[in-house]
């Protein structure tokens, strides 16, 4: 016996952003329970505010909402809204968390979702969603697509509650009795293993900067506030006029790096996501406008370095016109002409001073942690650096100083989206580590009884009409459509219900279903994104497959959207439910699919990235094959001598590869390369060159990348031209000791047009580098010639020092790039000084060369595992902002260089990401699909191949032998491309098949 | 009385159709003249869906996804 | 053209004996002038049969699926398209295949060789450079060779085969490209024109099918038109279903036509049916650079998807 508490396997989440849900949605899919805690009515955090996203420029709420939907129903994760996290005590492994759950006074279980009590609600309220742009009443729904889909009530602003006798009028409107003003706070107390923070940023407040006349001039917004006039969401429907006059645009300004970079402030880190959404921002308000938008963003430095970003960038001011001025601002004035224009006065890189006047201005303002949270943070011995960010351990990418709790999005230091959710599965990835024997014990599972088989019964439907509340019924006739509905053939019963979602309707359902002997049900309601699932429940409970259930919209798409015209709505009503219930005639139950998998990983490269998946995949019980091209582990590690923040990268990588060496779970294979792939996800056989056969459930690729070698500035002929590894080298040997003038090139071939990107980590690395030299011999000089200092995040620090301690640095232009010539033992530098315009001359004792980060050659892999690359040969991700470790297809994960430029830190912490991905697969038993896949009718199959090549998924193929299609149904997504365009209606769908969609047709 | 035409529309389970239940949260109003089919992704529209939904009379079809 | 038939008999013949492979499929002439048609020969001996003329108008790449064993296939620039075309869908195999390559500068339209002779019966036909003499009972015409090719035939871009295994006859001259001055005229239509120019000539249809027996394209084992669950469109010659079902064959044929023609030559009633085909052809070429058969290994243009496909559906507000 050991006095050690067993460990829990639950985990609290503290925040509900797109952190928040992936930690949750990562963790209660490898075997987790979850309590999601959050503080806002809803779950969603910032993402449901934005309008688009970039580089992608996908709608964020329609990217989001699919995440929202799975979170909020998942069996295993609770989601505690309005609530707060107030204590932690305990250990790792087994802590006990105190949560105050706030009064919500709307009982979420009892509210639809209706918004009746909305109209009726007399208090006006400034809609802090909409940044203050719009109103929202007192009892609200936190945005339109919320979950839960439920109102609560602001306590400040209700007049009931102040006063009990004053109001009460939604009460009154509310039909489904969910409201209760006299909800008491509730604490309670859960027991969890670890606690995952990610409680997201505050956006800094624009006020404390006098000069940029927020707060004074209307026309002077905030980006968030942009970000909600642009959607169609939003306070003006997506129509972008400027708040003062409602006057639309002609020129707009943006102000970059407000409240970032800013030392005064202690804000001297970059918000790293602010340059990006600039464009974005500026590109989709050039999309909104039906003339010429002028855009213009002011910068200092545009930091352009994530994945496709400078792409991004390039469009924009190429073929979008986006203008980009490097500039300091002095201040923003407003017009005296009444106008309210604004006008911008800033100085030009040469010094010179323009005032310029602008219709409307936007201010890139920077993130910071909540002062809450910070305090909150005290209180769970979690420490934060100087700007108050949680920032993780050297190296751990998600940990905090307090074992047990991990860090994971913003508060962990300002990032995007991508690599918050990155960091969100890492940060599961390493809870799941300490947690893994307790994986599996507090995860509920749902039992039903045994299905009824209805095959080759005759068609029985029953039709089930609801008001809800006034919702339907007050618009539609619901009486006239369920007497309609009865005439229908196959009906043979239809009833109306006030609330058909009502846990008494459910069972009036499940009763019917009984005594009529029904086989299929319609219900004509609401909307079946949000109850589909909840309907079909009551079908389950009631010995019905899943899939003989069919909805019909008519309250989110009929009577919400045709309130004055009860007449047609009432018609539409009835075709709507002639349609579904033609189709339902058709259904047929769709049984799940469950295939046998193997539980073993492989990962492929022995560099950081492979070492640390690997680790943390056998330290969550995993065995897995490590496949390393070259003689020894180690990858590009083991020529960097010096990491980010100083760490020496040499003891952690040796440290690193003795811990694989000696794990009994881990099989190292050296000096092979991967030879053949077969099979899929849970069914993987890998050969090797050596010919070792590997089976596996999972792969995570991790093949790493390399040092571009220049072709320029004499790299290559004169030994005084190094890049920076080999300088990194030099520097740690000692060899630079005595050196007077070192030189720094930035952008080595990136940045150019044969590789348009930027390589991220060598703006930082050179800067480091200068700072080491000046370290050992500060009467050096060190010139820095850059394009744009890109030292993003808390490397902003690193660049300030650099220059406090006199670091040069100095622009230089594309078209006239610095000069390299051979002059003797030394080399001679000259650049033309960017706000001087004269050549500078430098007698370089040395040259670094911040050369690009290449990929490794990943052609052939990417073939064996069917996989695609991007246009630069990184591997390409399912989606760039919500799946960055994962590939369309299943069960093959990616992280490291691979995926593009990284630093170490950043590497590692993408590694546990794809851990975490890779579990949520391997936490599984069996493979269990839907079964909604598509099927192929072999005798009309004529083998032309077209369903493989549109099928996104690659869950089909044409059999040599057989000549004809075969679907390999766990990886089909039943998207149904592939019947579409099957000319011989060979393929068809299971769940939505060309005989029911035709039906549907045929019914108008 | 004014010609009103007859839609079909073919929307993505995904974006489109929780887009049009969107329309519906915000209560935007539009002419009930349309119907709507679900189907799982915009991928699922069989050219020949539309040709008969123009043949059984439709005046328009809009996909989208 | 006898220089080029004897050519044709001398490589079948060689194939044959040599047992490289076992059937040759080529054209035989007929019992009247301008009348050849396919055949197929599996002896040495028979390789006399085979003919090259002016009528050898059908597309061969029809004959080539589900063949057992080695093929030769005789094929001008449009059936070595089809073939292309057939092979990146895998219903011929390139392994088994050998193609004999026929330069072509066009196939007579023996309608056309009709109205010259207002109707008279056509006994004999002579090469004289590049003219016809179209000789009968008592008559004998020369005509321009142009003024009697066929509508397809004057436009195509590829009378000299894009793949073959040999070549016999020389290259003919590359022409300029095709300008779809017939496709313009429907286009300038508006949508209700459209609909009515289709109907009006779609209400001929009498859905013998003989255009999609006749395309080599068109090999599915059940079309949708046949198929009951669903039934896409009804059975009967209304002029809706016509419509459908001659839109439905021109929509999968997208990507996959090589505008030879085979479909409006099979057409008993008349209708114009490249008319729609050479549309689709067209969108497909303007829209994706697309044009079938003319490389191997290719897939279909629909078949596939770049980020910078056009989206001219796309409507900006």
């Amino acid at each position: 016996m050991t006095n050690k508490p067993d460990k829990v396997g639950a985990v609290l989440v503290l925040g509900s952003g797109i952190a928040g849900i992936q930690a949750s949605l990562d963790l209660a899919e490898s075997g987790y329970y979850v309590y999601l805690v959050e503080k806002n009515p809803a779950i969603g955090g910032t993402m449901p505010m934005l309008d688009k996203t970039f580089p992608t420029n996908d709608c964020s709420m329609c990217i989001l909402s699919p995440k929202l939907v799975e979170c909020g129903r998942h069996l295993n994760i609770e989601t505690l809204t309005c609530s707060e996290l107030t204590d932690l005590r305990g250990e790792p492994g087994n802590f006990k968390a105190t949560i105050l759950k706030k009064a919500r006074f709307v009982d979420p279980d009892k509210c639809t979702g209706c918004g009746s009590c909305v109209e009726d609600c007399p208090v006006k309220v400034d809609d802090a969603f909409n940044q203050g742009l719009g109103k929202r009443k007192a009892i609200y729904k936190l945005y339109a697509q919320a979950y839960p889909n439920a109102y609560a009530i602001d306590k400040a602003k209700c007049l009931k509650i102040k006063k009990p006798k004053a109001c009460g009028k939604c009460l009154e409107a509310c039909q489904a009795g969910a409201i209760d003003h006299l909800m008491q706070d509730e604490t309670i107390e859960v027991n969890v293993g670890s606690v995952i923070l990610a409680p997201g940023f505050d956006a800094f407040q624009p006020e404390q900067l006098f000069y940029y006349g927020y707060g004074k001039f209307p026309n002077v917004l905030t980006s968030l506030e942009f970000e909600r006039i642009l959607s169609a969401s939003g306070p003006f429907g997506g129509h972008l006029i400027r708040p003062s006059d409602h006057k639309e645009p002609k020129k707009i300004a943006w102000i970059q790096c407000v409240g970032s970079r800013n030392c005064k402030l202690d804000h001297g880190y970059c918000s790293s996501v602010c340059c990006m959404y600039a464009i974005k921002e500026a590109v989709i308000a050039k999309e909104h406008t039906p003339y010429e938008l002028d855009t213009s963003i002011f910068f200092m430095d545009m930091r352009t370095y994530g994945k496709e970003f400078e792409k991004y960038y390039d469009r924009a001011r190429n073929d979008h016109g986006v203008r980009f001025v490097r500039s300091r601002i002095y201040e923003v004035t407003e017009a005296t002409d009444g106008s309210g224009n604004l006008k911008i006065r800033y100085a030009n890189e040469d010094g010179t001073i323009t005032n310029e006047e602008f219709d409307m201005v936007v201010l890139s303002i920077g993130l910071e942690p909540s002062e809450e949270v910070v305090e909150l943070a005290g209180k769970l011995g979690v420490e934060v650096n100087k700007f108050k960010f949680a920032e993780p351990p050297s190296l751990t990418g998600v940990g905090t100083t307090r074992p047990g709790i991990y860090v994971a999005g913003a508060f962990s230091g300002p990032r995007d989206i991508p690599e918050t959710v990155m960091q969100a599965s890492a940060a599961a990835g390493d809870s799941s580590v300490i947690l893994s024997e307790a994986r599996g014990t507090m995860v509920k599972k749902k039992e039903y009884p045994p299905e009824n088989e209805v095959a080759g019964d005759i068609v029985r439907t029953g039709v089930f009409v609801c008001h809800c509340g006034i919702n339907i019924g007050g618009v539609v006739k619901v009486p006239d459509v369920v007497a309609y509905a009865r005439t229908l053939p196959g009906v043979v019963f239809a009833d109306e219900k006030i609330y058909a979602c009502s846990q008494d309707s459910s069972g009036q359902i499940k009763e019917a279903i009984e005594k009529y002997g029904l086989n299929r049900i319609v219900v004509a309601s609401c909307s079946p994104r949000t109850h589909e699932p909840m309907f079909q429940e009551t079908l389950k409970e009631a010995g019905l497959n899943a899939n003989l259930f069919e909805m019909a919209n008519i309250r989110d798409q009929c009577s919400w959207v045709h309130q004055s015209e009860p007449e047609k709505a009432t018609e539409k009503s009835k075709d709507l439910i002639k349609m579904a219930v033609n189709k339902a005639a058709l259904l047929e139950p769709v049984k799940g699919i469950s295939l046998g998998m193997n539980h073993d990983a492989l990962v492929i490269g022995g560099g950081v990235s492979g070492m640390n998946a690997a680790l943390n995949m056998a330290a969550q019980g995993y065995k897995v094959s490590l496949v390393e091209k070259a003689a020894s582990l180690g990858g590009i590690a083991a020529s960097i001598r010096y990491g980010m923040k100083g760490e020496d990268v040499q003891s952690y990588l040796s440290e690193l590869i003795s811990r694989v060496n000696s794990n009994q779970l881990i099989k190292v294979y050296t000096g092979v390369e991967i030879t053949e792939v077969h099979g899929f996800v849970g069914n993987f056989v890998t050969k090797l060159s050596s010919g070792d056969e590997i089976q596996h459930g999972v792969a995570i690729i991790a093949t790493g990348g390399k040092e571009y070698k220049p072709t320029e500035y004499l790299y290559g002929q004169n030994q005084k031209v190094k890049t920076l590894l080999e300088l990194e080298s030099e520097l740690a040997d000692g060899k630079l000791n005595t050196a007077k003038n070192v030189v720094f090139i930035q952008c080595v071939g990136s940045r150019e047009p044969e590789r348009p990107y930027c390589s991220r980590i060598c703006c930082t690395k050179s800067v480091k580098q200068a700072l080491k030299i000046k370290e050992t011999n500060p009467d050096a000089n060190v010139f820095i010639l850059y394009r744009d200092i890109r030292t993003y995040g808390f490397y902003e620090d690193l660049y300030t020092e650099a220059r406090r301690k006199g670091v040069i640095f100095v622009r230089y232009a594309t078209e006239e790039k610095p000069v390299v010539e051979a002059a003797g033992d030394k080399v001679k530098v000259t650049v033309t000084e960017h706000v001087l315009g004269v050549p500078m001359v430098i007698d370089a004792d040395m040259v670094g060369l911040a050369a690009a980060v290449l990929p490794a050659e990943n052609n052939k892999l990417s073939q064996l595992f069917k996989v695609p690359l991007n246009q630069e040969g990184f591997y390409l991700e399912a989606h760039l902002k919500l799946r960055p470790v994962d590939f369309g297809t299943d069960g093959v994960f990616m992280c490291g260089l691979a995926h593009g430029p990284k630093n170490l830190e950043e590497n590692i912490s993408q590694a546990k990401a794809a851990v975490a991905r890779a579990c949520t697969v391997l936490a599984k038993e069996t493979i269990d699909v839907e079964g909604k896949c598509a099927v192929v009718n072999k005798k009309k199959c004529a083998g032309c191949g077209v369903c493989e090549s549109v099928c996104p998924a690659k869950a089909v193929s044409v059999d040599a032998a057989e000549k004809v299609a075969v679907v390999n149904e766990a990886l089909c997504k039943g998207c149904g491309a592939c019947s579409s365009s099957c000319r011989c209606g060979a393929l068809n769908v299971k769940g939505c098949t060309n005989e029911q969609i035709m039906a549907m047709i045929n019914a108008l | 009385m004014e010609w009103e035409p007859k839609l079909i529309a073919f929307l993505c389970n995904w974006c489109s159709y929780a887009g049009a239940d969107l329309a519906g949260v915000g209560r935007i109003q539009y002419p009930p003249n349309i119907r709507v089919i679900r189907i799982p992704c915009s991928g699922r529209i069989n050219p020949l869906f539309i040709m008969s939904a123009i043949k059984n009379g439709a005046d328009g079809v809009l996909t989208s996804g | 053209m006898q220089k080029l038939a004897s050519a044709i008999q001398d490589m079948a013949k060689k194939l044959l004996e040599e047992k490289k492979v076992d059937l040759v499929v080529g054209f035989a002439g007929g019992s009247l002038p301008l009348r050849s048609t396919p055949c197929f020969i599996r002896k040495p001996e028979d390789a006399e049969k085979l003919t090259w003329d002016y009528s050898c108008e059908n597309n061969l790449a029809n004959y080539l699926r589900k063949r057992e064993g080695k093929v030769a296939v005789v094929a001008k620039g449009c059936d070595v398209r089809s073939i292309v075309a057939l092979i990146n869908e895998n219903q011929v195999s390139r392994d088994n295949l050998y193609i004999i390559g026929i330069p072509c500068s066009g196939m007579v339209d023996r309608v056309k060789a009709d109205e010259a002779v207002e109707g008279k019966d056509l006994l004999a036909v002579e090469e004289n450079g590049g003219s016809l003499i179209l000789k009968g009972k008592g008559f004998s015409k020369e005509v321009k060779l142009d003024e009697l090719l066929h509508d397809t035939c004057k436009v195509c871009r590829y009378g000299n085969p894009v793949v073959y295994d040999t070549i016999i006859g020389d290259t003919v001259p590359d022409k300029a490209e095709d300008s779809f001055a017939d496709v313009a005229a429907f286009e300038s239509l508006s949508p209700a024109e459209r609909r009515a120019a289709l109907a009006a000539e779609f209400s001929k249809c009498i859905r013998c099918y003989a255009c999609r027996n006749a395309c080599p394209m068109c090999y599915c084992t059940e079309c949708f038109v046949d198929c009951s669950s669903p039934e896409w469109i009804k059975k009967s010659t209304d002029t809706a279903d016509n419509i459908m079902f001659q839109a439905g064959r021109v929509f999968h044929s997208a990507g996959r036509c090589a505008d030879c023609g085979a479909c409006d030559r099979a057409c008993p009633m008349g209708i114009n049916l490249r008319g729609m085909t050479r549309k689709m052809v067209k969108e497909v070429k303007d829209l994706f650079g697309y044009e079938t058969g003319v490389g191997m290994g290719e897939k279909p243009a629909l078949a596939t998807f770049t980020a910078g496909d056009p989206e001219p559906f796309l409507v900006k507000e």
